[in-house]
């Protein structure tokens, strides 16, 4: 049970209905949701996944702690007395709700629960029991949710993460959506066995952990994950907390950094990179431990690209058909490199490229369509919003036998 | 076993790759010899548009390169679950890559991990399960359909996959997963008719501390069956969506340019037909006149631990509109 018990350190999702928040503990943490100031220091040491609910600090103006709830105090409980057969009589004048902003706010500083407060806006509805059932229902929904004082803490995975990020911006990951997330990993053929390289120019680390996430733990996968700045995005690598021996097999690199060392440096050998007992002892590694810790990985990565990839995926904010060039080089034939972009027309001289090369078949390009619906008796349908995914560009590498 | 890891040659008895265009990709033997319909051992000849291959040639090849046809050449690549989806032998409807890839990322699949999957039918998803969940998982796959059970194990021997798969016969509506499995497993994955007799059956088979299931179904009814037992077993974060993939042909398309110019002035004899016609060159991603609209609905949901259950089946009736 050790693993689900929330500790300081932990990074975890404060979820609150459908809005989530990526959050480290700390001791003394409070985090704002909306207009709402949360003291969480009262979920350390408890298991992910219970609720708490949002209470009031004395003193205080939508300032709160959270308590344990082993029963929440059920807000479906609003007294419908009447209903409308339709909505024709229904004038939407701005004025059915009789009490004023203030007087809602005070209701919400006098720390009512959700439930009460509905009932009280029910109350000072003046359409209220003329509204249709289904009309009173959604509004009895809206309300709540509006009004919801509980909260859950969830332990951070791969689609919370993804969802979240794409919720709150879908800039913070390049736009990546779900579908083109959960693509990128099967069509590079991303598990347990295989090195794969990344270049990633921001997706706050969405892509990488989801490729070391797909390794495993205890496996003998590696990610060489390049960017472009100084420090690589992490937020995502460092919310799934993986185990050290894990998070060791994704080495992070510059892009240029790495290169230029690939290029122009002699990369010393290592016998074999678990061998660190041995390695200990040999003079070569008293002279390893005094190198920058960049350095140090940019020679992992380089073993690594000497050895070449089973498989390249490019997330890139910048023209792919450069990037690309340089490090299909490092991919093996056989193996599939698969680059994602927002906008389509990158993808398509990315295309012609690997067309030109004659070394590249099954050049593919494509995006997807998806939709989700609301599924209730009687009243199914899509959802009423929808959002615009990427487009995904795979090609298998061939091997050029010399004859 | 050409499924169990990477490798560069091909050996006797591994299933291949044969890439001829986009639209011709197929799997073949590497064997000198086959068994024919009639049982009879014959030479193993794959028929192609640009000639026939003898796949015992194969062997000794790597994988990755291109190999002479008698009219034409073709490339040999090893098998990965996406090339297996689109070359395997149908017995039922598959699931294809689109709808795989979200599958497992939903169901949060990972080294490990413990899955268990019905029905089997041809394989397609099983495949890609495994790669997810080994070295260390498992998948336990159930159809009730005695030769597709028979035939997918061959397939999972053959592929070198069968450590790490346990396939059973079984009628899992009515009889379930098995005591053996009860709080097993991470994840349920439903392909079935009747996927919401399944769903109890599933709560049981999923581990104390919680995990997901999907339900893949054609229709609608279905899911609105499904998703209402969902609910009244507990299981929250119900989410419903589709996914439709379009594949581009990207193509330079000359374009012809009117040029009405011309008009406005009076016509003079001599220089108006000579005219160069304009053309204009645009590369456009242009996606096939027809294709599929429609796969399946995933309905996707979350069995919360045990110790945040009751809670959390409350939670679901505050927002039914999050289903
Ligand atoms: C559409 S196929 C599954 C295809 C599979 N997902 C794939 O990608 O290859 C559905 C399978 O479910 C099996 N099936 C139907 N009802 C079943 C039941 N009650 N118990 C076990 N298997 C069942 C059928 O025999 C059939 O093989």
């Amino acid at each position: 049970m050790e693993e689900n018990t929330i500790k300081v350190g932990n990074y975890v999702i404060i979820q609150r209905q459908n809005y989530t928040k990526l959050q480290k503990m700390k001791e003394n943490c409070t985090v704002t949701l909306g207009k709402d100031v949360i003291d969480i220091d009262a979920v350390l040491g408890h298991r992910y996944d219970e609720t708490f609910r949002m209470v009031l600090k004395s003193g205080t103006k939508r300032t709160y702690m959270l308590e344990e709830v082993s029963q929440l105090t059920l807000t479906n409980n609003t007294q419908v007395e009447e209903s409308g057969i339709d909505n024709r009589d229904i004038i939407d004048d701005g004025k059915s709700q009789t009490l004023s902003k203030s007087e809602i706010e005070n209701l919400r500083d006098r720390a009512l629960s959700s439930g009460d407060i509905v009932q009280k806006l029910v109350e000072n509805s003046r359409t209220f029991n003329s509204k249709t059932e289904y009309s009173q229902e959604k509004y009895l929904k809206k309300k709540e949710k509006k009004y919801f004082e509980y909260i859950q803490v969830r332990k951070p995975s791969i689609r919370l993460l993804a969802q979240m990020f794409y919720r709150q911006d879908p800039n913070k990951t390049l736009g990546i959506r779900l579908d083109d997330l959960s693509q990128l990993l099967t069509y590079a053929n991303v598990h347990s066995d295989g090195h794969y390289l990344l270049y990633d120019s921001g997706t706050s680390g969405l892509v990488a952990a989801s490729i070391l996430n797909s390794i495993g733990h205890d496996t003998r996968g590696h990610l060489v994950h390049m960017h472009p700045g100084n420090e690589c995005q992490k937020s995502a690598l460092q919310a799934m907390h993986f185990p050290d021996e894990q998070q060791r097999r994704c080495i992070n690199v510059n892009l240029y950094s790495v290169l230029r060392c690939y290029h122009q440096n002699d990369i010393p050998e290592l016998t074999t990179e678990t061998d660190t007992a041995k390695r200990k002892q040999t003079e070569e590694d008293t002279q390893q431990r005094k190198k920058p810790t960049w350095q140090y990985e940019n020679e992992r990565a380089c073993r690594i690209l000497r050895e070449q990839v089973d498989g390249l995926i490019i997330v890139a904010k910048e023209h792919p058909v450069n990037v690309t060039k340089e490090l299909i080089a490092f991919l093996k034939g056989d193996r599939c490199v698969v680059v994602f972009s927002l906008v389509r027309e990158p993808l398509q001289d990315l295309y012609f490229h690997l067309k030109e090369r004659t070394d590249f078949v099954s050049i593919n390009l494509s995006s997807n369509f998806m939709r989700s619906y609301q599924v209730l008796p009687e009243r199914t349908h899509p959802e009423v919003s929808m959002n615009f995914g990427g487009y995904i560009l795979t090609a298998y590498k061939l091997i050029k036998l010399t004859c | 076993m050409s499924f169990r890891s990477f490798k560069s040659t091909i050996d006797e008895g591994d299933t291949v790759i044969l890439y001829l265009t986009i639209h011709q990709i197929y799997s073949v033997k590497a064997e000198v010899k086959t068994l024919s319909k009639k049982g009879v051992l014959i030479d193993n000849v794959f028929q192609t548009q640009y000639g026939a291959l003898k796949c015992g040639d194969l062997i000794g090849q790597k994988y990755g390169t291109k190999i002479q046809l008698s009219k034409g050449w073709g490339y040999v690549l090893q098998p990965t679950p996406e090339l297996w989806t689109l070359t395997l032998p149908h017995r039922t409807q598959i699931i294809y890559t689109p709808d795989i890839s979200m599958i497992i990322l939903q169901l949060e699949l990972a080294p490990g991990s413990i899955v268990i999957e019905s029905g089997t039918g041809s394989g397609s998803l099983s495949h890609a399960f495994i790669r997810s969940v080994k070295p260390h998982g498992h998948l336990h796959t159930f159809d009730f359909h005695e030769q597709r059970v028979q035939t997918v194990e061959e397939e999972f021997k053959d592929h070198g996959l069968i450590e790490w798969v346990t396939v059973k016969k079984r009628d899992v509506c009515s009889e379930g997963f098995g005591s053996e499995l009860e709080h097993r497993a991470d994840a349920v994955f439903l392909d079935l008719p009747h996927p919401w007799l399944a769903v109890p059956h599933s709560k049981l088979a999923l581990k104390e501390t919680g995990g997901r299931i999907c339900s893949f179904s054609p229709c609608i009814e279905q899911v609105q069956k499904t998703c209402l037992i969902l609910l009244k077993l507990g299981f929250h974060e119900i989410q419903t969506i589709e996914i439709i993939q379009t594949q581009y042909s990207i193509q330079t398309r000359s374009i012809g340019v009117l040029n009405l110019d011309f008009v406005k002035v009076k016509k003079c004899e001599d220089s108006q037909e000579k005219q160069e016609k304009e053309i204009l060159r645009t590369v456009t991603a242009v996606p096939p006149t027809t294709q599929p609209g429609h796969t399946g609905f995933l309905t996707f949901a979350t069995l919360p631990p045990i110790w945040a259950r009751t809670l959390a089946q409350e939670n679901n009736d505050l927002c039914t509109d999050c289903v």
